[in-house]
């Protein structure tokens, strides 16, 4: 056995803000070989990115190591003076950011930056900085490396930026790489290429890394060990294959179940209840901290908090009732009512949208086509899937739907009524007849509106029903179909947590029951949890009252998994569409099998290999 | 009992507030706090010093001027002046300011376009000589000097907050509004003016110290109200000729302006950190 690189033992964070202290890690055990893959599991609040600044030692103000050691090439990372730990981060300690743009300095160039880092980490006698950082680009194949080296960070892609970010934690050949959920924030056939980067540059050096991401299945296809972490706690910990293929913790299992699958038959997904506890319930908790949400729980696992037991070789789980957890089972998939007539509810013919640069009597103006030449209808009770890399036009089309925008060609039908023209009778029709929930529930609440008053907008629009007693009667109706507790009226969009205000985003849009929904990437940036809690609301609010919707994804499973239909969309316009099932099962477009192979298989046997398009769909 | 805001929690928004404060009871109760009527001239005491210097009369606390007026009255009425002009001012200033402003940043196009120029051409004049321009024109007179001071300064609001609007136009939540099917006026009203206004009001803080030095100088050249009303410019305009026999004549309108305009800058500065929600969410991270 190789002597790891990187060992925790009992190792404890807590905060300590205020006068009382909260525990954020606790009694971490792992250690990691040179050449290994570390993955760490888990929702967001978990505690993946405390490990990570625990290592680099960056925790945030009044948090501090409180137990335990952590070792780093059987040096203690923990109780080092500064200057050493200085020496370490960013040549045998190197990081990648979640956010390629933000890890980045915008006001220097490409060159500039990989200079300086360059020249901190040393270069060889006689080697030119340019030489090298050229050589390094190579490495992760980047091209046009000179020219690069001029480039600033905005003018450049996330993908881009992330394989500089990549080129310049490889330069120094680090024993250790902590990547903090590298890919989140790519296109799903870009991510595909980064990890195989990763993955790539790893097997060259024989750098270990601690891989930290959300997605069970990812983790599970590029590691060799994964820790799931539970609210500061390793639920499970072993070797990747034997984790995912008989995962022996219920919180593994259900994480798993809990995101929809890419290939074979569809299956309905398993809905964790609620949240993950917060640091101040935690300190009082006896038992399980998973027992809340826990299909198998029993009485004893509300007694004490169960050890981390052997399960296997390497394996080891935190459950007392391990035998139990493969009786945990996914419900049937229950699609609900699928399309039921063939009246088409919404058709559009040849639509097109130029967008121009801003107005200006001096100077010419470039255009730009966002959409180009698209058809498309929507069925009541249908739910058509929109997939496409950022770019490819999915967004611009669902404005010009919902009438955010006005085609430039093209025409729009709502329920047999052209609405193309888009004028004060037209958006008065529109209103109750198609609703859009928007992306970022950041930005899709004001913050200065209660939670009330934003969903009953519509009502202050129309004057109707706009009496205060009306509104919260109606307001309470609202969220809880929408399965929040009436108190939730009165708050803040800031009291409330990212799937609440999803939640609330879809309420808003249900106000005046549309009898279409537009939605905008509505699960994209939540955990798998939430986002199976929201997939099934959607279902179950079809059922009840019958709407049909355009669900624009980049997440093919998701999309696979909600809906009837689908259409692919690559730079403006439709490449393919169809069924789902037969789209997905049977791609014809090149563009449509890229995007499908850069998804990680469901099986972990299966070889993952994201094939690049072919030329013409050059994807990046 | 509901918490005190964070706002008033801050050190520099309390010390702005204490000195506005102090400046307003000195308005409000000029002629109770004013040891002397401050246009009464004593000509057999002109010039005197402080009370706590050699020759200084218990009589005038500060001194009198070449009229044989008494500094410290005359101090006192004056800051009845610079709270009128600072008040008013900003208030017109920033109604016209911003409603361009939310105009332009909520339709853009060519609205914004020209309305944009029209700030900027406005901008390129020096906005003293402006003042200065319209004074003439005008005639002189509190509310004149006010309507000269709005028509100069609404430019620093609107350009300011056009940029602010932009940003909250392009939230998810007023084109949620759109489609719920919200008028252009109520969207700017209930959307994105309540988002404006934290920076709104710190921008009109910063406009009352502003408005205070240019009524100063205003008053300086005696293009500001007439010389029967005290003023401190005008103080400081009348101690000119006497500033090696009676330096403080000079100093104590000087220190004034000082006081005023530190109050509403300190105010100003204390609002932005704690309202600016920019601000407020770097600080977070």
């Amino acid at each position: 056995m190789a002597y790891p690189i990187l060992s925790a033992r009992g190792l404890c964070v807590e905060s300590l803000g205020g006068k009382e202290s909260f525990p954020v890690l606790t009694d971490l055990n792992f250690s990691l070989e040179p050449g290994k893959i570390l993955g760490l599991v888990g929702e967001s609040g978990a505690g993946k990115s405390m490990i990570g600044r625990t290592i680099s030692q960056f925790l945030p103000h009044g948090f501090a190591v409180t137990k335990g050691t952590l070792q780093f090439g059987g040096e203690d990372l923990v109780g080092m003076p500064a200057e050493r730990r200085r020496a370490l981060l960013g040549r045998d300690i190197a990081f990648i950011p979640q956010e390629p743009l933000s890890g980045l300095d915008p006001v220097l160039s490409v060159g500039q930056q990989m200079k300086e880092h360059l020249h901190r980490i040393g270069l060889a006698p006689g080697e030119s900085w340019r030489d090298r950082a050229l050589k390094e680009f190579e490495a992760v194949h980047l091209p046009h490396g000179a020219a690069l080296l001029e480039k600033f960070p905005h003018q450049l892609s996330g993908g881009m930026c992330q394989r500089i970010l990549i080129a310049m934690a490889f330069a120094s050949r680090p024993r250790l790489l902590i990547a903090d959920e590298p890919t989140t924030a790519l296109d799903v056939t870009i991510q595909a290429r980064i990890v195989k980067l990763i993955g790539e540059m790893q097997k060259r050096d024989g750098t270990a890394v601690i891989f930290i991401t959300h997605d069970l299945r990812l983790a599970s296809q590029i590691s060799d060990e994964i820790m799931v972490l539970y609210a500061g706690r390793p639920a499970e910990y072993g070797p990747a294959k034997q984790l995912f293929s008989a995962p022996a913790h219920p919180y593994t299992r259900c994480l798993q179940l809990a995101n929809p699958t890419i290939s074979g038959p569809r299956r309905g997904l398993f809905i964790l209840p609620e949240r993950m506890p917060g640091l101040r319930v935690l300190k009082e908790l006896k038992g399980c901290r998973f027992a809340s949400r826990c299909p198998n729980a029993i009485e004893a696992c509300t007694q004490a908090e169960p050890p981390l037991l052997p399960i296997g070789p390497d394996h080891i789980a935190a459950c007392i009732r391990v035998e139990k957890t493969p009786e945990i089972v996914p419900p049937p998939f229950a699609p609900g009512r699928a399309a039921t007539s063939a009246k088409a509810h919404l058709t559009a013919e040849k639509l097109t949208k130029t967008y121009t640069t801003a107005w200006s009597p001096f100077g010419k103006r470039s255009s730009f086509k966002a959409v180009n030449n698209v058809n498309l209808t929507l069925d009541e009770g249908e739910f058509v899937g929109i997939v496409g890399e950022s770019g490819s036009g999915k967004s611009s089309l669902a404005r010009l739907v919902v009438g955010l925008d006005n085609p430039t060609a093209g025409r729009i039908t709502l329920d047999g009524r052209d609405v193309t023209a888009n004028g004060q009778a037209e958006r008065a029709f529109r209103r109750d007849y198609i609703q859009m929930v928007f992306q970022d529930p950041q930005s899709a609440l004001n913050p200065r509106r209660r939670i009330g008053s934003i969903v009953t907008q519509a009502n202050e629009a129309t004057g109707l029903h706009n009496s205060q007693r009306e509104r919260a009667d109606r307001a309470a109706e609202l969220l809880k179909e929408i399965g929040l507790p009436a108190d939730a009226a009165l708050r803040f969009p800031s009291q409330l947590s990212g799937g609440q205000k999803q939640r609330v985003n879809i309420a808003r849009a249900l106000c005046t029951l549309p009898k279409i929904l537009v939605a905008d990437e509505i699960v994209s940036g939540l955990d798998v949890s939430v986002q199976a809690q929201l997939l099934d609301l959607l279902l179950k609010l079809r059922d009840e009252h019958g709407f049909s919707m355009l669900f624009i994804s980049h997440d093919l499973s998701v999309v696979r998994y909600l809906c009837d239909r689908v259409m692919v969309m690559y730079r403006g316009e439709v490449v393919e569409s169809g069924r789902t099932q037969t789209v997905f099962a049977d791609p014809q477009h090149p563009y449509t099998k890229s995007l499908l192979t850069a998804v990680p298989p469901d099986d972990i046997n299966l070889q993952w290999s994201p094939v690049a398009a072919e030329a013409g769909y050059q994807v990046e | 009992m509901r918490p005190i805001p964070l706002w008033l929690k801050s050190g520099r928004v309390q010390t702005g507030l204490v000195i506005i404060a102090i400046l307003a009871i000195c308005a409000l109760f000029a002629p109770w706090l004013a040891p002397n009527d401050p246009n009464e001239q004593d000509l057999l005491a002109i010039l005197a010093p402080p009370a706590w210097a050699d020759g200084g009369d218990a009589l005038y606390p500060l001194g009198t001027d070449s009229l044989g007026r008494c500094v410290l009255s005359r101090l006192i009425f004056s800051a009845r002046v610079a709270l009128t002009v600072a008040f008013s001012a900003s208030v017109g200033a920033m109604i016209i300011g911003a409603f361009f402003a939310h105009v332009a940043g909520y339709f853009g196009g060519w609205v914004d376009w020209l309305i944009s120029r029209i700030v900027e051409i406005w901008l390129s004049f020096p906005p003293v000589i402006l003042s200065l321009i319209l004074m003439v024109g005008l005639g002189t007179g509190l509310r004149n000097v006010v309507l000269a001071i709005i028509l100069v300064d609404w430019t620093r609001f609107c350009r300011v907050l056009r940029s602010e609007v932009i940003v909250l136009r392009r939230r998810d939540y007023v084109s949620a509004a759109q489609l719920v099917g919200f008028s252009h006026w109520r969207t700017i009203t209930r959307e994105i003016l309540p988002g404006t206004m934290p920076l709104l009001i710190t921008l009109m803080s910063l406009e009352m110290g502003v408005a205070i030095i240019v009524e100063a100088i205003l008053s300086f050249v005696g293009m500001s109200v007439g010389s029967e009303t005290p003023a401190w410019g005008q103080m400081i305009a009348d101690a000119r000729q006497n500033i090696y026999e009676a330096p403080f004549n000079m100093i104590a309108p000087i220190l004034a302006i000082f006081f005023a305009v530190f109050g509403f800058n300190i105010l100003g500065d204390g609002l932005r950190r704690t309202l600016d929600t920019r601000l407020t969410q770097t600080e977070r991270t």
